[in-house]
């Protein structure tokens, strides 16, 4: 067998990764809650100013959007090249039009 | 560890309404995507009748707009996609060393709201009227200021419930091709019908979601009173044309990548050599996709997106020609110095190249934006996309039908009468369409429904439509050759044109139900070409004989086609003013819309409640069909 035989054969999760103790979620539990209390604090304080605000909300939901995704969906795990793939494919796409839409079209 | 456990088989009706085999499936897309092939296909040779001369009456200008609505939405969404899901569901399974796709019950479901939403879209023909808003139903022309008929409910609507069939079978083949694959098929391993099918998948899967949103708001722009297209209150009509095209543009490339695949099987099983350059031709594959979806504002370029978007545009449209005519020259060299056979399928795939070549050239032209404001909804527009779409994607389908035919049905299509079809097809295919180019360049606007005398389109459409009768002509000769085939005996070779070289042609045919006794090894490209080389008899198994686990047969998919069917019908006529109070009250109160609901989650309940772990086949009996084969 060569290694792209054994890369095609073993592409599925082993059984036993996905059982690494409540521990890990748990801590990463507690991360999303903490993070989505900064964001909601960030905003009824007020206070400093919109601008600040604003980045700190993106940045909040750029760590929560990896913690959920590495941790919750499995990403982080073995074998799942494909899902990460298709998903940057998604953002991707998305981004193409979104970007296009604010930066090269009148409209 | 197999519980033998009885399963219910159906007979006849029964048995396709209920099967979640995927060969079945296939032949199940392969009727209906002919049965729409060949309504759009009449719809076509009425508006060809309707331009044979000038002011023409033969249909009304009303009735010539819901003509070239319908040819074009029925054509795209009805009539190639599912013969491409056809393809796709009786050669991938096998071409990877599968025993079915990866979600048995989910194909089923797939081709059954594919199928109501078809039928759904062309019921509009006898309940009021069909869509006449163009197929690309462009706002503000679509909204209810302007379409007061239900036409383009049916079009949101249907081509909503149609839609849902083919994001579901995308998804269905992009896990089956990631998951599925026999022991030694790595990627670079796969036939190419299978590379490009994956990226076609993966394709469905990011383009389908921008249709489904854009109809979404259609309809409730034109149902509910929204306002996302209404300029007058705040809506925007070229979000619309954003919308559709982001969806659009990908969508010709979901379309012609798999014809390509068919193409790269079917030329070097006839030149009796490998695929030139296979890594080169998946990079291609991979490159087209990528480009496919930032291109979609050359289709605007004439709404004024501004020099910047136009330039940017233009330039990323040109550079699809670089992977294309990387396959172009590669088909070339695959023929080059080979031992070409010239069989019904190798023809159509040999006619294909100059004819993909002439629409390639023609889609160049029209990516540069100051020459589109002048070839923009000219009959060019027109030539071009039939060479793409005609010449090209329904060339290679011809091609893939007639050389996969056997392997589906196990009865080998008439030769003679294959070369018939294609020599009415690809010279009316050219006489239809090769002219229509000049037709535009003179000035001749798509979409009108009939032209003044001597203006020099006169001849050029005369001999259009004598093109067009000759390729229906070409297309009537494939149906006659595929009915009296039909009642041949079954029982050709499990590799009945003798050249074959990938797995599919390892197996009987028509393959049995389970297709692989044993999963086998694959060793390399061509696993089964490799093995022949070899010396080998077959293909090598992977694993010992065992029982083969069997997903059971199930209606649940068409009662939930029929479910959503329902509601489909009953979200469109939500404001209608009926006169019979009766249907007012199931209509207007959404009764229709909750019962339609219903009956489709309700079966989703029923599926996910009760277990249904399938069946097995047993040892004994593979080895009883073992001594038949």
């Amino acid at each position: 067998m060569t290694s792209a035989d054994h890369q095609a054969t073993h592409d599925v999760v082993k059984h036993s990764e996905r059982h690494e103790g409540p521990q890990k979620h748990i801590i990463v539990f507690v991360l999303s809650i903490v993070l989505t209390a900064i964001a909601f604090a960030a905003v009824a304080a007020g206070g400093v100013n919109a601008a600040f605000t604003v980045l700190l909300l993106l940045v909040m939901a750029v760590i929560q959007v990896l913690v959920q995704m590495g941790y919750w969906m499995h990403l982080k795990d073995r074998g799942h090249m494909m899902p990460i793939i298709f998903m940057l494919g998604g953002f991707f796409v998305a981004g193409t039009a979104i970007v296009t839409a604010l930066y090269w079209v009148w409209w | 560890m197999a519980h033998a456990h009885s399963v219910k088989r159906h007979k006849g009706l029964m048995d396709w309404l209920t099967t979640v085999d995927h060969k079945k499936i296939a032949i199940l897309y392969l009727l209906a995507g002919g049965l729409f092939f060949g309504i759009g296909g009449i719809e076509a040779v009425l508006i060809r009748l309707q331009l044979i001369k000038p002011m023409n009456d033969f249909v009304s200008a009303q009735t010539f707009n819901e003509l070239i609505t319908m040819h074009g939405t029925t054509m795209i969404f009805l009539g190639v996609m599912p013969v491409i899901f056809a393809l796709m569901n009786a050669v991938i399974p096998l071409q990877i060393g599968a025993r079915d796709v990866a979600f048995p019950f989910l194909n089923s479901l797939g081709f059954w709201t594919f199928l109501f939403g078809g039928l759904l879209l062309n019921l509009s023909w006898i309940m009021g009227g069909a869509p006449d808003a163009g197929w690309t139903s462009y706002t503000p022309l679509s909204t209810t200021t302007y379409s007061t008929t239900h036409g383009v409910d049916f079009y949101t609507v249907g081509l909503q419930i149609a839609g849902l069939g083919t994001l579901i079978g995308g998804i269905n083949f992009l896990a089956t091709i990631i998951t599925m694959r026999a022991p030694g098929m790595s990627f670079m391993r796969m036939p190419m019908f299978t590379w490009t099918s994956f990226i076609t998948s993966a394709m469905i899967l990011f383009a389908f979601p921008a249709i489904t949103v854009g109809l979404v708001l259609l309809s409730f722009d034109r149902i509910l009173g929204a306002n996302f297209f209404e300029v007058s209150n705040g809506g925007n009509p070229i979000l619309w044309q954003h919308i559709f095209w982001i969806f659009g543009h990908p969508e010709v490339y979901i379309l012609i990548l798999p014809a390509f695949g068919v193409i790269s099987e079917v030329i070097p099983t006839f030149a009796r050599k490998r695929l030139f350059g296979y890594s080169s031709m998946v990079f291609a594959t991979i490159l087209i996709a990528f480009l496919g979806f930032m291109v979609w504002a050359h289709h605007m370029f004439t709404t004024g997106l501004g020099p910047v978007a136009n330039a940017l545009f233009s330039i990323a449209t040109m550079l699809i020609a670089v992977p294309t005519g990387i396959k172009i020259f590669n088909w070339l060299f695959t023929m080059w110095g080979g031992q070409i056979r010239f069989t019904s399928p190798n023809l159509f795939a040999i006619g294909f190249i100059p004819t993909f070549v002439m629409g390639g050239v023609t889609g160049v032209m029209l990516a540069s934006a100051p020459a589109d404001f002048q070839f923009h909804d000219t009959y060019f527009v027109v030539a071009h996309f039939h060479y793409v779409i005609v010449g090209g994607l329904v060339s290679g389908l011809l091609a893939g039908l007639h050389y996969w035919w056997p392997k589906m049905f196990g009865r080998m299509l008439n030769e003679t009468l294959g070369k018939l079809s294609f020599w009415f097809f690809i010279i009316g295919f050219h006489l239809t369409f090769f002219v229509q180019h000049f037709l535009g360049l003179m000035g001749m606007q798509r979409r009108v429904f009939t032209y003044l005398p001597n203006q020099g389109f006169d001849t050029l459409n005369m001999v259009s439509t004598i093109g067009a009768i000759l390729m229906g002509i070409g297309i009537l000769f494939f149906l006659i050759n595929a009915i009296a085939t039909a009642f041949k005996p079954k029982g050709v070779a499990a590799d009945p044109w003798e050249d074959g070289r990938t797995l599919e042609w390892a197996i009987p045919s028509p393959p049995p139900e389970y297709n692989f006794k044993q999963t086998p090894l694959v060793r390399g490209i061509d696993a089964l070409w490799k093995e022949k080389m070899a010396g080998n008899k077959g293909m090598t198994p992977a694993e010992p004989l065992g029982p083969i686990h069997m997903p059971s047969p199930t209606i649940l998919p068409f009662v939930m086609s029929v479910g959503i069917f329902i509601a489909g019908l009953g979200f469109m006529f939500s404001k209608e003013d009926f006169s019979n109070s009766f249907m007012s009250l199931i209509f207007n109160n959404w009764i229709v819309v909750i019962i339609g609901l219903l009956i489709t989650f309700g079966s989703m309940l029923l599926r996910s409640l009760y277990d249904d772990h399938g069946w097995h086949i047993e040892v004994e009996e593979l080895e009883e069909e073992g001594v038949k084969a």
